[in-house]
């Protein structure tokens, strides 16, 4: 589904060039559940905004679906975001004056839904993370825990192949963390291709695995060995 | 996005920040008032002027002394101030005779001081001959006119408007009768106007004192020489027809060979309409640019506004970026914005211009009835405030519109 190969990202700042990636390389199957860790300037957030058509890399190959970064216009990209990608971001990025509907319901105007169908869409993607009853409260007034089911509600609403989150429990305390990483979870059990950048090792193991990093460049890539009966590893 | 869902995203930002989005489109607000109300008072202006001068009649022609100006907008030399003495009573005569004519009448003008008992009044009269009052269509409200026995004989006799009868006399006393001094020679009041009247240039004639022209120009003004003749034309004519055979007759009467060098200018009413028609065309557009600058000042408002709004949304821009906006759905949800916020203010705007226009119609008419203001509200106002407070919107929203949908996504999700 996804092929990065020899991926490269420098930056200009103040005529000093950084580079956050220095020839990355990996693939990524439908469906998969991948976690990205690493320190500060790793350069795991960048790869992320890469992945997810945030950003494009200034050197190497990415294809997404067969199709070659390079050869998509800046509209195509926003298509391919909007149907294709679902985003959770550390700090919700909820519209706060919003309801939780108009909040959900943000993709889908973009993709022209008509209306009905998209009442539809975004009260079966509440109820998908369990909140229902909050479908016309103000985002605003939600616990953080519950802005981040939201947002989940609203990566999901156009059915995307992948979701991209970005340390999604970073604000959340540890209960509020693990049902999100739950919720997550149960995304990828359904067919979906998880990818998350998290720092904390906990979060990561809950995927099927972990690609470690360090200054730009890949560290290791090892799949996450779980015992069954308890959960992940601690 | 869906045009429709681009409005209702546009609306809700808007009525999310309502007192900014009121003071924002003050602006805008003043603006178009200012020019519908100015539009309007121009407008009703106009239909005041051109009313009184169609009330003159489309069969008069007004013949002044001088020739004609070149300028479309230049009146003739006469009507400048410019003393010339070409018209004289054989002028009279000799358009009289002309088969397509009915009648013509000479008229002298001067201002003199109108006194009875302790009031007085500055006045302009009219030395005129009998048959002026039915050329002119003047109606007498009281007593009778003068006759052209009165003229022959250079009786000192006069007609006075209905608001000089009221300044001299008072509400109470019959002025018909009664002698009043103009220039320390006394007239007797025959008749006084009715409401209404106007004079052969839209003069109003409720102060205008009429006199015999004989006695105009042997007492008071001293002169052998008419400051305008005034031709009735003969209906079973075409008015150009009669126009040119007046023409024809007075080159023929003053000699000239040369259509080029008239020392007259022949009027109709159709000309005179159309020149006072282009002075206060010109004057409402010129009152309406002025007000224009109060809509440019409000359009930067709204673009100060929109920059600051833009700034504020970042975040918001990068999120609705991230889930799939392309800069063109950003650009046009700030655009509508702005055009939302022009327009609403437009029709606040005309609301207001229209309540302004309506009191100022119900304050001259209650007041100073004698004005005769008119009501006018063009709709094509209307319609001009609207498209260009939809133009102000596009223009002054265009910017922050830009600047909102170039942002990058990445950045703008990281905005603090």
């Amino acid at each position: 589904m996804i092929e990065i190969h020899d991926l490269q990202k420098e930056y200009v700042e103040e005529e000093t060039p950084t580079r956050a990636l220095r020839g990355v390389t990996f693939s990524i199957a439908e469906g998969e559940f991948l976690s990205i860790m690493g320190p500060s300037g790793s350069g795991k957030s960048t790869l992320l905004q890469i992945l997810s058509f945030l950003d494009r890399p200034t050197g190497g190959s990415y294809t997404f679906q067969g199709k070659s970064i390079d050869e998509m216009t800046d509209q195509e990209l926003a298509h391919v975001r909007n149907k294709e990608m679902g985003f959770v971001f550390q700090s919700f990025n909820l519209l706060s004056r919003l309801t939780v509907y108009d909040n959900v319901e943000i993709p889908l105007l973009y993709s022209k839904v008509l209306p009905a169908k998209r009442r539809t869409l975004v009260e079966e993607a509440v109820r998908s993370v369990g909140l229902s009853e909050k479908l016309y409260t103000e985002a605003g007034k939600l616990s953080g825990g519950q802005k981040q089911r939201i947002a989940i509600a609203r990566a999901l609403v156009t059915e995307p192949n992948v979701i991209f989150a970005d340390e999604p429990t970073g604000n959340l305390d540890s209960k509020n963390g693990l049902q999100i990483m739950e919720i997550l979870q149960s995304l990828h059990n359904k067919g979906r291709t998880v990818i998350l950048v998290t720092h904390e090792t906990s979060t990561a193991e809950f995927a099927d695995r972990i690609i470690r990093m360090r200054d730009g460049v890949i560290e290791s890539d090892n799949p996450v060995i779980k015992t069954v009966l308890y959960g992940p590893l601690k | 996005m869906l045009v429709r869902d681009a409005f209702k995203t546009a609306t809700r930002s808007l009525t999310h920040g309502k007192m900014r989005s009121i003071l924002t489109m003050l602006g805008i607000v003043i603006g178009i008032a200012s020019v519908i109300v100015l539009m309007s008072i121009g407008q009703s202006a106009q239909d005041l002027i051109l009313g009184q001068v169609q009330g003159i009649g489309s069969n008069l022609i007004i013949i002044t002394p001088g020739a004609p100006s070149n300028g479309k907008f230049s009146p003739p030399a006469s009507a400048q101030g410019i003393v010339i003495t070409s018209l004289k009573q054989q002028d009279v005569d000799a358009v009289g005779r002309e088969p397509s004519v009915l009648a013509a009448a000479p008229l002298v003008t001067g201002q003199a001081e109108a006194v009875y008992g302790n009031n007085d009044a500055t006045v302009s009269y009219q030395g005129v001959t009998a048959n002026m009052f039915s050329i002119r269509n003047l109606s007498i409200g009281q007593g009778v006119q003068f006759t052209q026995a009165d003229v022959d004989s250079a009786n000192s006799v006069a007609v006075i408007g209905p608001d000089l009868a009221i300044t001299l006399f008072g509400p109470y006393v019959d002025p018909i009768g009664k002698t009043m001094r103009l220039k320390n020679i006394s007239f007797r009041i025959v008749g006084v106007l009715s409401k209404g009247g106007s004079g052969p240039f839209g003069v109003d004639q409720g102060t205008v004192v009429i006199i015999p022209v004989t006695i105009a120009q042997q007492q008071l003004l001293g002169t052998s020489y008419f400051n305008d003749i005034l031709v009735e034309a003969n209906p079973q004519y075409d008015i150009a027809f009669v126009q040119s055979r007046v023409s024809f007759v007075l080159q023929q009467d003053h000699g000239i060979t040369d259509p080029n060098k008239d020392d007259f200018t022949i009027q109709t009413q159709a000309d005179i309409l159309s020149l006072l028609s282009s002075i206060t065309s010109i004057f409402t557009l010129f009152l309406a640019a002025i007000a224009s600058i109060s809509l440019v000042v409000g359009g930067i408002g709204i673009m100060n506004i929109m920059l600051v709004s833009v700034t504020e949304r970042t975040r918001e821009i990068g999120l609705r970026k991230a889930v799939g906006a392309t800069d063109k759905d950003i650009l046009q949800q700030f655009l509508i914005e702005s055009v939302l916020l022009t327009f609403a203010g437009g029709a606040i705007g005309i609301l207001a211009g229209a309540t302004v226009v309506t009191l100022v119609y119900v304050v001259l008419n209650t007041f100073f009835s004698s004005v005769g203001w008119v009501f006018a509200f063009p709709i094509s106002a209307v319609i001009l405030a609207l498209v260009v407070s939809c133009v102000a919107g596009i223009t002054f929203g265009i910017y922050p519109a830009r600047q909102a949908g170039k942002k990058n996504p990445i950045d703008a999700l990281r905005y603090e």
